[in-house]
């Protein structure tokens, strides 16, 4: 039983609120009901409710609002709504701004059970983000998928769904963006979790080695292929087969496995048998894979086929509020692995961190901790520590207007030779405003 | 469970509709050999039109259970409803039965239970056996138990016949220890 789950019903008609808390209370539920947003709010302030069931249309205010508002002050709260008329565009408003599902009145009894558990299996995923391991997985497979951001929690929310179904998936995003380990949770999440997960990187192969890599070969295919040995696809039988990089995968393989895709056979190479085999096919790229169909190296029926369902992994810079907890789980990694006694990371290092637009995204964020671990001389890791990222990139760390001021001054300078007049015409300003800026400024030539 | 040695507990079977003496005798003597309350069979009444939902063509259950909270007597403890009717709530699509939690009066409907999955009619013996279990599920809600996720406890919730013919006609070990207490105190 879920004694301890509470939930709260919002809803202005008391009809409505009696059944559905009443229906609640029988699972054992504890449930609280409101018929308006003042009240409503006042009991989420008052108790940490699992599970919000909210009505679209209320008197006092619109749902969808209400929604925001619940969603911005609760994040960790999962809210369904609740129509008695439904229309695609609300709910698809509505879960953009957080609400996991959308329920028309009056409903199935076996839908509203689903909608409970579901909902609230990702309301546990949101608060334990590195609590859920796959049956055959490592304990820390999502490591990376830490955050409470809204577009991680959407993720999260959508992984759980796309799990459920069988159908291929496209995975879209940046270098670096978890792209595996987003292909992994689903896998965990699906009802293949406790078949194999098959991972291959397409782009690090040569088309030849790729097609045997793929499909296998028999003994005597080719010279040195002694033994007959199973590809990624037959391995992947029953599980899941992820494609890395797929976009790099040579117009003539595109056939192949389209071929495979939709009669679920292949032979190996130098083989004659059909294979039969049955497998979830989840791709990844950081192409955009419409434009190779312009260009002609991506075939446009290998597309539709991979792109059922496209989830885009947000860039690390677009979820900067995830920084900090990612930040500090990595700090706590690396430094049992390096058992240097770094106790934290310094509000200005955080807040650089937050700053920088991480071109290399989670993965450059886990680099840039351990180097500046092991690099780092005091207790708690600071802005200075994280020097490195700029002198890379190029990118100027966070300072004050004055502070620029100084910097380009002093550029332009050195620049012109100190040549006063010529450096006042560079910067368009007078001679005297230039020897004013050089004295508050305390600039000296280099030489001096 | 008990057998017979109820004294205060007397739950009063009140049929609402063209249902033959053979069912109401089935869920009666369930009720009595599972949970050992004694069961009086009521004269039948109408089936209540205020409860009806002409936007549905359904009756909502909660409006039933009202209606039947006017044939409560301080001789009988609990009344248990029996209908032909289609029942409903106003956020569910349709339910077997409905129950006060904790309270004394419960109303289960046999509209959903005489059709197979397939819409064949289900042989009579699994009939009366879907018709007992909905009715003992909802006497117990009147004595405070919830919802159950012990596979095949009678308290499981049932979304469909399936689940409800996967159902044992018995309690868990839990399920049974708690009506145990809940009825040894109503019986004072």
């Amino acid at each position: 039983m879920t004694g301890r789950t509470k939930i709260l019903v919002v809803d202005d008609e008391l009809i409505q609120r009696e059944s559905l808390s009443g229906w609640f209370k029988k699972f054992g539920y504890e449930v609280d009901d409101a018929d308006n947003v003042n009240k409503s709010m006042e009991l989420l302030d008052q108790k940490d409710y699992d599970l919000v069931f909210l009505d679209l249309r209320m008197p006092d205010m619109n749902g969808i609002t209400l929604l925001e508002r619940i969603k911005t002050a609760y994040p960790l709260t999962q809210v369904v709504m609740l129509t008695a008329c439904g229309s695609v565009e609300t709910a698809v408003e509505a879960m953009k701004l957080g609400a996991c599902d959308y329920v028309t009145k009056p409903v199935e009894p076996g839908d509203l059970v689903r909608i409970v558990e579901e909902s609230l299996g990702q309301k546990q995923i949101v608060n334990e983000p590195m609590n859920s391991a796959p049956p055959n997985g490592s304990s820390d497979f999502r490591e990376n998928l830490i955050g409470v951001s809204p577009c991680m929690r959407q993720l999260f929310s959508l992984i759980n769904q796309i799990a459920k179904v069988d159908s291929p998936v496209l995975l879209q995003g940046e270098t670096g963006t978890g792209k595996e380990l987003v292909a992994k949770a689903i896998h965990a999440n699906s009802e293949r979790c406790y078949q194999p997960f098959i991972p291959i990187n397409c782009g690090a192969f040569p088309e030849t080695l790729l097609e045997s890599e793929l499909f296998g070969y028999e003994s005597g295919a080719f010279t040195g292929a002694l033994k007959a040995k199973k590809g990624r696809v037959e391995m992947a039988h029953g599980g899941t087969l992820f494609l890395d990089e797929v976009g790099e995968i040579p117009l003539k393989m595109q056939i192949d496995l389209l071929r495979v895709l939709e009669e679920r056979t292949f032979q190996r190479v130098g083989g004659t048998r059909d294979l039969n085999v049955d497998f979830r096919l989840i791709c990844a790229t950081h192409r955009d894979l419409a434009k190779e169909i312009e260009r002609g190296i991506f075939r446009q029926d290998f597309y539709y086929r991979l792109n059922v369902i496209e989830v885009e992994i947000p860039p690390l810079r677009g979820r900067v509020e995830d920084i900090p907890e990612l930040a500090r789980y990595f700090l706590d990694k690396i430094r049992a692995e390096t058992n240097k006694p770094i106790t934290g990371i310094h509000r200005d290092g955080l807040e650089f961190l937050q700053s920088y637009s991480w071109p290399g995204n989670v993965r450059e964020l886990e680099n840039a901790i351990e180097r500046a671990v092991v690099l780092a001389k005091s207790r708690y890791l600071s802005k200075d520590d994280f020097g490195f990222l700029v002198r890379h990139s190029g990118q100027i760390i966070p300072q004050t207007l004055d502070e620029s001021e100084k910097q380009h001054i002093g550029n332009i300078l050195n620049l012109c030779g100190w040549n006063i007049t010529k450096a006042a015409g560079v910067l368009d300003v007078s001679r005297i405003t230039l020897r004013s800026k050089i004295k508050k400024y305390n600039l000296r030539p280099a030489a001096a | 469970m008990q057998s017979g040695k109820s004294i205060r507990l007397k739950l009063a079977l009140i049929r609402m509709g063209p249902l033959t003496d053979l069912e109401t005798s089935v869920v009666a003597a369930n009720i009595q050999a599972v949970l050992g309350i004694n069961v009086y069979t009521h004269n039948s009444v109408n089936v209540p039109e205020e409860a009806f939902q002409e936007n549905r063509l359904q009756y909502d259950a909660g409006l039933v259970l009202k209606y039947l909270s006017r044939y409560l007597r301080p001789d009988y403890s609990h009344i248990l409803g029996i209908t032909h009717v289609d029942l409903c709530t106003p956020i569910l699509t349709h339910v077997y039965g409905q129950a006060e939690l904790g309270g004394r009066i419960a109303v289960i409907s046999n509209a959903r239970l005489l059709k197979d999955t397939d819409t064949t009619a289900a042989l009579p013996s699994r009939y009366y056996e879907r018709l007992a279990k909905v009715a003992l599920h909802e006497v117990a809600h009147t004595f405070s138990l919830y919802h159950c996720d012990t596979e095949r406890c009678l308290m499981r919730f049932s979304s469909g016949l399936k689940q409800l013919d996967h159902l044992d006609i018995w309690f868990c070990g839990r399920c049974e220890f708690i009506l145990h207490r809940t009825l040894a105190n109503s019986r004072g």
